[in-house]
């Protein structure tokens, strides 16, 4: 376990946490593995295969990891590469649903010019191993 | 390419999107965000120590990128890469060899100020005929896309 995390506890989480800004470049390169990955020339929003949304809560937290449940996004702007993107993410929710417990992060992610690019709304389930002894037969 | 003008009408199916699910494909979309280590989307030890299953499963966000990709080309990319949205709840694994389809159905249109609201059922099959993930997604669109009343 990284000693630098804080194990996670769900019932002292708090819904409204928001997490340090984090930054990157969208790169070309970034956008075309992206693109040949969804078999799909245009596809114009790289940025969910960054999980910005859970990015900074993994490098705060460490939990026994997690099974996306459900995943909402908004589009306004195709993003462009070489810009910077800047997201800020945090703790939309937390619930708990037949016995499992589930957090819900958001994040809006920002060019350096201001212009908006999306928002993600990730629901994950915190008890992975029960999702997979599930899957298994099917 | 010009503008296309549409008509909305709700029961309305639209074109659904197939996508062959690979290992590649998935190192690939899991890759391009720059993380290279090992994950349960990219390595089967991790998904077995993770998840407790077999191989590798793709990650709900691929499934998500596809649906996006089919409103993307139903209302054109003026109109959903700027008004669009998708919420879906994944239900099943996707894993590599699977061929997953989604469809959908328009299920409401709803006048507001700038344009039109048009919503969309969503279904994402496999090849067994099992869902995999079901949901919503729409896009507003402008009145400059809808014909006149």
């Amino acid at each position: 376990m990284d000693s630098e995390k804080t194990l996670l506890d769900w019932e002292a989480l708090r819904v409204g946490e928001t997490f340090d800004r984090y930054e990157y470049v969208l790169t070309q390169e970034m956008i075309d593995k992206f693109r040949l990955g969804v078999m799909d020339e245009e596809a114009s929003f790289p940025t969910i295969a960054h999980k910005v949304d859970v990015k900074q809560y993994n490098k705060k937290y460490t939990d026994n990891g997690s099974v996306n449940a459900r995943c909402a996004f908004h589009c306004y702007n195709a993003p462009v590469a070489g810009r910077k993107i800047v997201v800020t993410a945090w703790i939309a929710d937390k619930y708990l649903r037949r016995g499992k417990n589930y957090i819900v992060t958001e994040a809006v992610s920002v060019d350096e010019t201001g212009m908006l690019i999306d928002r993600v709304i990730t629901h994950e389930l915190k008890q992975p191993s029960e999702v997979g002894k599930k899957w298994e037969g099917k | 390419m010009g503008r296309e003008i549409k008509t909305f009408t709700i029961g309305d199916e639209i074109p659904s999107l197939i996508k062959n699910m690979t290992q590649e494909a998935i190192n690939l979309f899991e890759g391009s965000s720059g993380d290279t280590g090992p994950s349960q989307f990219t390595d089967e030890e991790t998904a077995k120590g993770v998840l407790g299953t077999s191989g590798t499963v793709a990650s709900g966000r691929m499934s998500l990128t596809f649906a996006i990709e089919m409103l993307r080309r139903y209302f054109g990319p003026d109109v959903y890469n700027q008004r669009g949205t998708m919420d879906l709840r994944f239900l099943r694994p996707v894993r590599p060899g699977d061929s997953i389809t989604f469809s959908g159905v328009i299920s409401s249109v709803e006048r507001e100020a700038n344009g039109s609201r048009v919503q969309i059922e969503i279904t994402a099959t496999n090849q067994k005929g099992d869902t995999t993930a079901v949901g919503q997604g729409g896009a507003i669109v402008p009145n400059a896309y809808l014909p006149e009343e």
